[in-house]
């Protein structure tokens, strides 16, 4: 297909129509995946290295216990119940291993330049993903046939096209895009609705202040990265069951990096700025895609490069992002 | 061995940037890519003017320039931005080179395994002052000469380790000489207080930019040296952001602001690495793991069929990265200065000065 035939056919109703839907879909596991980095950046002005470890480890979690639990799942509707308890168990699972992090690691550096706690994830990120390499040789896990096996959990009604009146749209997109707007609804409810909220936007705002007013600051910290790190396995879950990502150990630098862009964009620290980076580049992505699989365009990593020239023009024109304030948390 | 010469310049040319102004360069490898790729390509003569017999210095000085115009490109924007953000932009600028390189069809008949030295340059690259034959020896990994010196025969591979290890030296003691020149001075209140320095009266904007660019020409003689004695290099390897990473590690590990320190992180690094793989020449942990510990030990169960053999079988084959991420996560924690940092200020200054006085006490 010729440029000019390409552009007449995406601008089509049905093309474009078709390609939104997508673009959220991709929005709802970019907001998955950035919006715990985002929260940590926020408060903390900590910028998590090691978030693509704690995706991939939770995207590992919840293979292994959808895998478990296969055995015993008949009917779609049991097998969507099992993934909500997957969820919610790699969710309460790297929660704890984020709290355990900051409490452990990070806590000690906060009196130290930004700069270490940088340099401190990086580390983490070596030596998560190296221990996961070694669980998954070591449990021959790797033939990635298992993890298939994990992806075939996916029930019938997620993985064919179901019509929206003129419209046919992937089931799994449809599950993506609920799951991702539930994530959004829930961290803004909790931000805005709940004390914890309150205690974390205060936090943010002025953190000597919060603790001058009986805040234990510290406590929020931990609270937040355990949040952070729980909504970074979530989205983890999710991947494990989209067919572009799956569960494998370069999983974490594929996911860090756009979420790097993603709160970028945004704002670092703005959570309703990473929404709408999430949703620049889901659409980027889609649109880039559509082009590459349908116009004759032989440039192979248009969409890869896409998104990091999304990032570096975004820099050059508003280094604070969308939403984003000059120089938030300090840095 | 060699691999600590040139990727120790590029971890210095790394430390020159980031440790001395504070400016993270996070996407530092795209200066030791561009230097690596253009050796390559001009030795496939795919570079237009410069034929396929350019000799090795020349083309090394062309890859360190590109590389050095590069720094002044993304220097000239990013120097806009400090902290994260200028982290991120860096970022930002090698992972577009990354992703376009790795599919640029020109560079290699398949890009994503990246390019190697044809036929049109069978024989080693020659370092030294090129159209004066006496003085160059070629390096390469089996491509290099051998010197018979003083009746020792020297292999292709030690012929190598000295004359990449000259290029270095030499490059080390430049950005040694510019680190204590006024202009280092000024690197160095840039990273103290960038406010202060503006004030005094220093454009920081053009001293941050040429701090940058002699990083980056650094950086880009440290990939011409990697892909003079590779001859074949791969984009993960060169322009991948975990290279800078690598580079990150050296820095930390030897000492964030001491030019020297980054050598012997990456020695370190590289010497854990060695000791852990399963096939290090030095013998390696493993092996003699394996003959020294008693049968009944080795197999005895540990837990759920799991045998000792099993288990530093699985802890130590080949992952040497989670003991350097452990060490690099303890130096991080407990060791900020790093070795030669913790060493300077124990003895109270430079090593190589204050040294010789605590060991024989002050003359």
């Amino acid at each position: 297909m010729g440029f000019g035939e390409g552009l007449r056919q995406f601008l089509g109703p049905d093309t474009l129509a078709s390609v939104v839907v997508e673009g959220l879909a991709k929005s709802a596991i970019y907001v998955m995946i950035a919006s715990g980095l985002t929260l940590i950046f926020g408060l903390m002005g900590v910028l998590n290295f090691a978030h693509g470890s704690l995706t991939m480890i939770g995207a590992y979690l919840a293979g292994l216990v959808m895998v478990t639990l296969v055995g015993s799942a008949t009917g779609a509707w049991t097998r969507l119940a099992l993934f909500f308890v997957a969820l919610v168990a790699v969710f309460a699972a790297l929660a704890l291993l984020g709290g355990v992090m900051e409490v452990g690691l990070i806590r000690q550096l906060y009196d130290r330049p930004p700069i270490y706690q940088i340099l401190l994830t990086f580390g983490l990120t070596l030596v998560l993903e190296e221990i996961v390499r070694i669980v998954v040789l070591f449990y021959g896990l790797q033939p990635i046939s298992e993890w298939r096996a994990a992806l075939g959990t996916r029930p019938a009604m997620l993985s064919a096209e179901h019509s929206l009146g003129p419209l046919s749209v992937r089931g799994l997109a449809l599950f993506e895009i609920a799951l991702g707007a539930a994530t959004v609804v829930g961290i803004w409810a909790f931000l805005t609705r709940t004390r914890y909220g309150l205690y974390i936007r205060a936090g943010s705002e002025d953190a000597e202040m919060a603790e001058a007013l009986g805040i234990d600051v510290r406590r929020v910290f931990t609270v937040v990265f355990a949040l952070g790190a729980g909504v970074a396995g979530a989205a983890g879950a999710l991947l494990m069951w989209d067919p572009v990502w799956g569960a494998n150990v370069p999983l974490a630098a594929e996911t860090l990096l756009p979420a790097f862009v993603v709160v970028i964009i945004g704002g670092l620290g703005t959570f309703r700025g990473t929404v709408a980076g999430a949703v620049v580049v889901g659409m980027a992505d889609a649109t880039t895609t559509w082009w590459f699989q349908n116009v004759a365009v032989t440039w192979t990593w248009l969409p890869e490069i896409t998104v990091f020239l999304i990032l570096v023009g975004m820099l050059i024109v508003k280094p604070q992002g969308l939403f984003g304030v000059e120089e938030v948390g300090g840095h | 061995m060699v691999a600590v010469l040139y990727f120790a310049l590029f971890a210095m040319s790394f430390d020159f940037i980031s440790g001395y102004t504070g400016y993270l360069s996070f996407g530092h490898a795209a200066f030791y890519g561009t230097g690596a790729y253009a050796v390559i390509l001009i030795a496939n003569g795919k570079v237009p003017l410069l034929p396929a017999g350019t000799p090795f210095m020349v083309s090394l000085l062309v890859a360190a320039v590109l590389a050095g115009l590069l720094a002044v490109a993304i220097g000239l924007v990013s120097f806009r931005l400090s902290g994260v953000y200028f982290a991120m932009i860096t970022l930002g600028f090698a992972q577009v080179l990354y992703v376009f390189v790795r599919g640029w069809d020109y560079v290699a008949s398949n890009p994503r395994d990246g390019p190697a030295v044809g036929s049109t340059h069978p024989e080693g690259f020659e370092i030294g002052i090129p159209f004066v034959d006496q003085l160059n020896l070629a390096i390469g990994t089996f491509s290099g000469d051998t010197v018979t010196l003083l009746g020792h025969e020297l292999g292709t591979y030690t012929v190598s380790f000295y004359m990449v290890g000259l290029v270095a030296l030499v490059s080390y003691f430049a950005m040694q000489r510019i680190v204590h020149s006024p202009f280092g001075r000024v690197m160095i209140a840039i990273r103290e207080n960038e406010e202060r320095a503006r004030a005094i009266g220093y454009d920081t904007f053009r001293y941050k930019l040429g701090a940058f660019v002699i990083s980056g020409f650094f950086g880009g003689v440290a990939g011409a040296l990697y892909a003079g004695f590779a001859r074949s290099v791969t984009p993960e390897s060169t322009f991948y952001f975990l290279t800078t990473g690598d580079a990150l590690l050296a820095s930390i590990i030897g000492g964030f602001g001491t030019l020297a320190g980054p050598l012997y992180g990456h020695l370190f690094d590289h010497s854990i690495r060695e000791f852990l793989s399963n096939t290090g020449q030095g013998g390696g942990l493993l092996p003699f793991l394996r003959e020294t510990l008693p049968e009944g030990v080795l197999s005895a169960e540990l837990l759920g069929g799991l045998t000792v053999e099993g288990f530093i079988g699985a802890a130590l084959n080949g992952h040497a990265a989670l003991y350097v991420g452990i060490v690099f996560v303890l130096f991080v924690l407990y060791v900020p200065s790093g070795l030669v940092g913790t060493l300077r200020s124990y003895l109270g200054g430079p090593v190589a000065e204050r040294l010789p006085a605590k060991l024989w006490g002050e003359r």
